[in-house]
């Protein structure tokens, strides 16, 4: 394919590893300054054309390769030999907005931790985990373990197994697990049967809740599972109430989400969406 | 403005204050993981339909297994994962780890494979492998339908996936067996239903955790999804197919009798609440 080939002689293979980095120091300042002198060059209403028309291209290019006929083995068309380099160059450009990220925490939080606003604490915790992280993560992959990995490791290994295992993750768990307390305390709290709908709705979430659970099927265990009544087992009725009941509803938020989601993505494409970029400018 | 005082029976029982509700959830939560009381768990069909999608993958193509989960769905996702990994080395089948989002995900999936590879005596790129996080979200599936090693670059731990044993013959979609989605995001299903099941009639699976699985039974109603794990519980139902009974069993015997707490609780509420209204005077928790 021509275009596979042009971008392999545009951007050949680094020979070194020195040479691979040489590239990509190119690359980010080329990107610079192709983005710097564009915005000098450009005014308002150029951005947002040129801004409008990159988007119009992406998304026709996605939509035609879908939805136009292929043939051949493997079944193909013109666009499709191209999905792959462009997916790739999307998915390299959309790395960036890592970066962005980085950057703006460490913005605001920089911000919070020199002028010692309220909460300045906070941004200092930020910090010291964001670096922490950063340093012992970066020193464990560049440490080259074999795998799977020896019995004894080396320190920097054991602080990042730490600082992953031991904070970060029990940490969120932590954080997530406070629901069960606040859902139990305000499923008591706030759900009454006030209406016949509610009651409906109550007598649902019970066979469920109840169905779902070992407990339930533990309750109406007296019925013979072969038997024709095995149906009114508490695990059967939550699974039918789940099937029958849950699946053509949920069919039909689907649907809605879906033509919602096309009109939605009609408006994005063709930069009609307010909110955005444009109307901010404009 | 304070919450005025209970005076009767029925506001009482409307209105026991939250922190009682917290201990006592917490005191059944406890009472379960020292003094569990085991109950039985009998494998639902969708569960069933998971394992069966593992064990009918070709012996020449891959299972991808999805992470995409972190540590606030770890209870119900980890052991979702370490049920698929054991059931893939039961059956010999291969399998790699990939994660789009949150990146999370990958690392503790990496713990969990290794720590059932030793078990079977597995080995690193030969019987599994880790992708590692990619992102780009249908990007990298749409990218990876057409050429996987160009696709996926390196590994986990930095290595170009092509060089690894099990990679040896795998170009692109049509070399993998299975998807299994471990997820606790919503949007992933979509996304592989859109771009892969569809389009390449690749087989899915899926696990979620027990809030976000009633809105994929329309998936498995049509047979895009050849089984799904709901939650704990169908972490637990695999578990027992594997043999394997280990946290999502736990966990199931500390659920049931926290949903027993919790529907006890809603019914006393509403015990009150219908008192107090036969007595003419509905009052508002």
């Amino acid at each position: 394919m021509w275009f596979s080939r042009l971008l392999q002689r545009l951007f050949p293979p680094a020979p070194t590893p020195a040479a691979l980095y040489l590239y990509l120091a190119l690359a980010v300042v080329g990107s610079i300054v192709i983005i710097v002198a564009l915005h000098r060059l450009l005014g308002p209403r150029g951005r947002r054309w040129l801004i409008a028309f990159v988007t119009f291209i992406a998304g026709l290019f996605f939509g035609l390769e879908y939805f136009y006929p292929v043939h051949g083995d493997p079944a193909k068309n013109f666009l499709t030999d191209w999905i792959e380099p462009v997916s790739v160059m999307l998915t390299v450009v959309g790395a960036f907005t890592v970066g962005l990220g980085i950057y703006s925490l460490l913005q605001v939080h920089g911000r919070n931790l020199a002028q010692r606003r309220p909460g300045w604490h906070n941004s200092l915790a930020f910090f010291l985990a964001t670096f922490a992280m950063l340093v012992f993560g970066m020193w464990e992959h560049y440490l080259h373990l074999p795998q799977p990995p020896p019995e004894v490791v080396p320190w920097p290994k054991g602080i990042y197994e730490i600082l992953f295992n031991g904070l970060f993750a029990p940490l969120q768990a932590a954080t997530f697990s406070l629901l069960a307390f606040y859902i139990a305390s305000a499923a008591y709290r706030a759900f009454r049967v006030r209406t016949g709908e509610a009651a409906l709705m109550m007598a649902a979430a019970f066979i469920v809740m109840i169905g779902q659970v070992p407990v339930g099927a533990w309750l109406t265990s007296f019925i013979p599972a072969d038997s024709p009544a095995a149906f009114f087992r508490l695990e059967m009725l939550g699974e039918w109430v789940l099937r029958w009941l849950n699946t053509p509803a949920q069919r039909g938020i689907i649907f809605g989400i879906a033509v919602g989601a096309l009109a939605m993505s009609l408006r994005i494409w063709l930069s009609l969406e307010r909110g955005t970029f444009f109307s901010e400018q404009s | 403005m304070s919450a005025p005082q209970p005076t009767t029976l029925s506001d009482r029982i409307q209105q026991i204050p939250r922190h009682y509700v917290y201990l006592l959830l917490a005191g059944v939560v406890v009472w379960q993981l020292l003094f569990p009381i085991r109950l039985p768990i009998t494998p639902s069909v969708p569960t069933r339909g998971v394992y069966d999608a593992v064990a009918a993958v070709p012996d020449d193509k891959l299972i991808i297994i999805t992470t995409d989960w972190d540590a606030s769905t770890q209870a119900e996702t980890g052991p979702q994962t370490q049920a698929v990994i054991h059931a893939c080395f039961q059956n010999h089948k291969k399998f790699v780890i990939m994660n789009l989002q949150p990146p999370m995900g990958v690392k503790l999936a990496q713990d969990l494979a290794q720590e059932a590879a030793a078990e079977y005596g597995a080995v690193y790129g030969v019987d599994y492998a880790n992708w590692g996080y990619k992102y780009g979200y249908e990007n990298v599936l749409m990218a990876m339908a057409k050429n996987i090693p160009n696709a996926i670059g390196d590994d986990f731990y930095g290595k170009p996936v092509g060089e690894l044993p099990l990679m040896q013959g795998v170009e692109d979609i049509h070399a993998i067996g299975l998807v299994v989605i471990v997820t606790g995001l919503s949007a992933m299903t979509e996304m592989w239903v859109g771009l892969i099941q569809g389009p390449y009639n690749t087989p899915l699976a899926a696990a979620y955790t027990a809030v976000m699985a009633p809105i994929y039974y329309p998936y498995l109603d049509s047979d895009q999804l050849k089984g799904m794990l709901v939650g704990a519980k169908g972490a637990a139902e695999l578990e027992a197919m594997v043999d394997r009974p280990g946290k999502a069993v736990a966990i199931m015997n500390v659920q049931s009798w926290a949903h027993v707490l919790i529907i006890a609780l809603i019914l006393l509420g509403n015990l009150g609440y219908l008192f107090a209204r036969g007595r003419g005077g509905e009052r508002q928790p």
